[in-house]
Formats: C-alpha cells, structure tokens, sequence
C-alpha cells in the first residue's frame, strides 16, 4: 500500500466579504489514489472552489485552511508559491469547463502547448514541438500539424477542449482536476473527451478528479463518487452504486432528473432540509 | 384531426454569400396542431435553434412556406404574428434587461401591444409562474436562475399567445431546477393549452415534455420520431440511436455504432 496521490483533511475556503464571510468549502476530507474520483454537486455547492484550492488558484480575498493537504507527501499548506508553482502545470493540473474561455485567443494552438511545455521542461523549440505533435495525437486530433496553426476560435467545442487536455497533460502530470470538461459539449462529443480522459488516465496511471453537475455521468465514469451539498459532502458512493444512495439529497437530485425510461409528472422537486447544510 | 396550427413546409435558411454560404437548414417540414408539443433534437450546429429563429423571423428565410393559422406569415413579422407566437430563450441571465425592474420586462408586451389593464395582468402574469407580487420590483440580479426564466415564462405568456417557442429553456439551470422549470410547463400547457416548440439537446427532458420530436443534424431532418419510440428503443435512424446511447452515460468499451466521424469535432 502506497501513500495517497492526495490527502485531504477538513478542507476549508472562505471568503471575507462585506456583508459577512462567505464558507464555500466548510471542511471536507477525502484521499486519492490513482483513480478517477467524481465531485458532484449544484452551483454553490463549493465543488470548484475544492479543486481551485487544492491546486493553490483560489482567487483573492479567498483564505484556504485546512488540517492537512498534501500531494504525494508534499505538505501543501506549509510549501512555500515557488514550490506550489513549480508543481502547478507539471505534476498536477487542471482542464477548466470552456476551452473558447480559457484559451488564449491572439495565440495559435501549437505556441500555446509549446509555451506550457517549455515553462517546465529544459527542452529546445524542436522538441517541444515534436512532444506537442505526439500529445495532439494522444487525444485523436487528426492532422495535428494543421491544428497546431489553428487558433482557438477556428476550434469546434469538442476540439477546443481536447487542446486543453492536450496542453494539460504534455508534462505529464500525476493529478489532472477537470473542472465541468464536458458541460459545454454536446453528449455525443462528450463521450469521445471522456474516453479520451479515461484512456489517458489508465495508461499513464494518473490520478484524476472530476467536478461535475451531471451525477449520472460522473457515476458511470469514475471510481467513486463524492456528492457535496452546501460546502460539505453528504455522502461517498462507489461506482455505478447510484441506486443505494442513501442521503434524501442524493437521492433527490437523482429522483428529479427526467428520465427515458419510465415516465412520471409532474418530476418529483428536491425539497430541501435545513439541517443537510449543517 | 383538428386543423394544424402551425405549418413548416420546406424550410431552409442560408446564411453567408457566394463560396461561403452555409445550409443552417435544408428542407425542414413540420406541422404543430393546436395544444401539442413537438421536440427539436440535435447537436450544437444542427440547425434547431435557428428552426425557431426563422419561426420568429429572427433569421431570414430564404426558401419554404411558413403558415399560421392556415394564412402564410408576413416578413417581416406583423404584431398579430406575436400575440399568438412567443418565445423564451436558453440563457436566463443574457435574456432579460439587467436595468429593467420585473415590473418594467413584464410591461413592455403589454405596452406595445396596447393592452389595457396592465397592472392586474402583471400582478396575474407573476402568480402563473409561481412568483408572489413581492418580485415585481426586483432586478433581475436579484433573482436566481430558476426565477429569472420562470420571469422569462411569464413575459412570453402575458400576451397568451397559442404558441411557446423554447429554446433550451433548463440548460442553464441545476438539476433541481429543472425539475421545477418543466413541472411550470407542463402546468402552465394544460392550464392554457398551449403548444410548445422545444428545442433542447437532452433526450430526456425533450421525452418529458413532448410527445413528438424530429431529430435534426447539419440542417437536415433525420428523424422524426415519438417519445414513446425513444423510450422503448424503436428509433430508426442510426444516428438517433448513437444519440440516445451516448445520453445513456459513459460506457467503458468504446461504442460500436460510434456516430460516424462527419467532420472533425
């Protein structure tokens, strides 16, 4: 038995506002090891802000406490930004939810791979080059030396988020956090980004988080699932355990999803108890 | 057989000049009778947003007939074409003006078409979708998502017209909300029987609330189909039936009937 990729212990993220400070994470712990781990939850429910602190981008006045959170041993809390930094982009990494938002659009695609190559690895243009090519390849892009003089708004959606996990995983990272990676795809195309995730993940035997609204995707898709509610998990399930759900929020958000087979109206609505969020 | 309401015959609209012109729809029929519901289904770039912008006149037809009522529709749209055809749209938070009170986005139907007795119809328009008068005054920043589009309900049916074009109506919305979002439509059909046009690319919810659906792909019809034919399986089309498995979740083994590589996405 290995030590966890990930340990995360009473994870907190809180914001200093005006009116009063907002607890979007309110202490939540989980491990991970090289497995796909699903984050399911509604807006608010604090599921990207648990992946933004973790990689050390909650935005300011965001303060991030925690008892414990460490990668692969590294005590993250007590690392100093040049160490979290060195680590951020080469060994964990993060695919954000919109690619037409979160490339940079006056670059090509192939300089913006080239550049997230380059920032962590000692290697000429050529090679990076050639590594960028390979990594187009990996996520089935069919002529990537076209696709590497593209600029991001010549991309379709599904095209545009396969570059980004193209541009994530060139260093090779050992924990990818997908943040929504296919809610602005279409489903067909979705199951192509997921199979190239899943491919990826296994055959480099990384350790993957995925944040999600969609629960029945990520329970097809991942390992285990954590479902969130009001900045705390409610409940862990296994995969394809969707059924046992136990906690009335799991259970109501998966009652309240229109479903092909079997027809009920009007959909039963999640009446929300108070006390979950306690 | 009561007589349709609303007939599509050879629909195409074509956007761009020259060697640039693009087929957003080619040859699209359908017809829409009185209190029904008809489902546009397809991936983005299939053309069944721009079906309702050319119902709406929002997008310029350049070939087929559009009949309502059994009388061809003017271009451009004439205000009668209005009160019997509305429309909400996907994005709650890009729909309605961010400086407008509720009071004010609800008055301005009403304003244009010279309806009398607008405050009793405001106050009447916010009970239908569930809103107490105490958000008349609130801007839309103020609302959540869920409210903003049940605001955006009640604007299309302050007029009462005969027809709701929807246009992704719960995409932007959570789960949760979105079970509320479809209960109000379907109430809100039977209360005034309405027919709705629904546009979505979620197999299910286009199930729920339609009994009929016509599956579009790059301006062309494929299918048209039955929700019933969608829940038991019974779809024709190859391509409907890529669909509807890849909207079952995701599956390990790669599928076999992998929809067929058309350009690439």
């Amino acid at each position: 038995m290995t030590a966890p990729l990930l340990e995360v212990e009473d994870l907190r993220v809180r914001f200093p506002l005006a009116e009063g400070t907002v607890e979007a994470v309110r202490g939540i712990s989980f491990t991970l090891g090289r497995e796909r781990l699903g984050i399911v939850g509604e807006s608010g429910s604090g599921k990207s802000q648990t992946g933004r602190a973790i990689l050390g981008l909650t935005a300011k006045p965001g303060e991030v406490t925690a008892e414990r959170l460490a990668f692969d041993g590294v005590d993250l809390m007590a690392a100093p930004p040049g160490l979290r930094r060195s680590l951020r982009g080469s060994r964990m990494t993060m695919v954000m939810q919109d690619p037409r938002y979160s490339l940079n659009p006056v670059m090509t695609v192939g300089q913006q791979i080239i550049e997230s190559y380059r920032a962590h690895k000692p290697v000429s243009r050529r090679e990076a080059k050639q590594a960028a090519l390979a990594m187009l390849e990996d996520v089935r892009i069919t002529a990537p030396d076209r696709v590497m003089a593209l600029y991001p708004h010549e991309l379709s959606g599904g095209m545009g988020q396969r570059v980004m996990i193209a541009m994530m995983l060139i260093t090779g990272p050992e924990l990818l956090i997908a943040d929504e990676p296919t809610s602005a795809l279409d489903v067909t195309v979705r199951g192509e980004v997921l199979r190239i995730l899943d491919q990826l993940v296994s055959t480099r035997g990384m350790g993957l988080i995925l944040i999600s609204h969609d629960l029945e995707m990520v329970a097809s898709f991942c390992d285990r699932v954590l479902v969130m509610y009001a900045g705390k998990i409610v409940e862990e399930l296994a995969s394809g355990a969707l059924g046992e759900a136990r906690h009335p929020y799991t259970r109501g958000l998966i009652g309240c999803l229109p479903k092909l087979a079997g027809d009920s109206h009007p959909l039963p609505v999640l009446a929300r108890d108070p006390a979950w969020a306690r | 057989m009561t007589a349709p309401l609303l007939e599509a015959d050879n629909l195409s609209v074509r956007f761009g000049v020259g060697r640039l012109t693009v087929a957003a729809l080619d040859d699209v029929s359908f017809t829409l009778t009185p209190g029904e519901s008809l489902g546009l289904v397809g991936e983005s770039g299939s053309g069944k947003s721009t079906v309702l912008r050319a119902i709406t006149g929002l997008a310029p037809l350049s070939g087929g007939r559009l009949r309502l009522a059994g009388a061809d529709v003017a271009t451009p749209r004439r205000m009668d074409f209005f009160t019997a055809v509305q429309m909400v749209f996907q994005d709650p938070y890009a729909s309605l003006h961010p400086r407008h009170t509720v009071d004010q986005i609800l008055a301005e139907p009403l304003a244009i078409h010279r309806i009398p007795d607008g405050e009793a119809r405001i106050v009447a328009a916010l009970r239908e979708v569930g809103l107490g008068p105490s958000y008349r005054f609130r801007y839309p920043h103020q609302l959540s998502g869920g409210q903003r589009q049940r605001i955006a309900i009640a604007r299309a049916l302050i007029l009462r017209p005969k027809i709701v074009l929807l246009d992704e109506p719960t995409s932007a919305l959570d789960a949760s909300v979105q079970a509320e979002i479809l209960n109000l439509l379907e109430e809100l059909r039977r209360a005034f029987g309405l027919a709705y046009v629904l546009v979505s690319h979620d197999l299910a919810v286009v199930a729920h609330l339609c009994e009929r659906l016509i599956v579009l792909r790059q301006g062309r019809m494929v299918e048209e189909t039955t929700a019933a034919a969608l829940r038991d399986g019974s779809v024709k089309a190859d391509y409907t039936r890529a669909m509807l498995a890849a909207s079952k979740g995701f599956a390990r083994a790669p599928a076999a009937a992998s929809i067929a590589p058309a350009r690439n996405i």
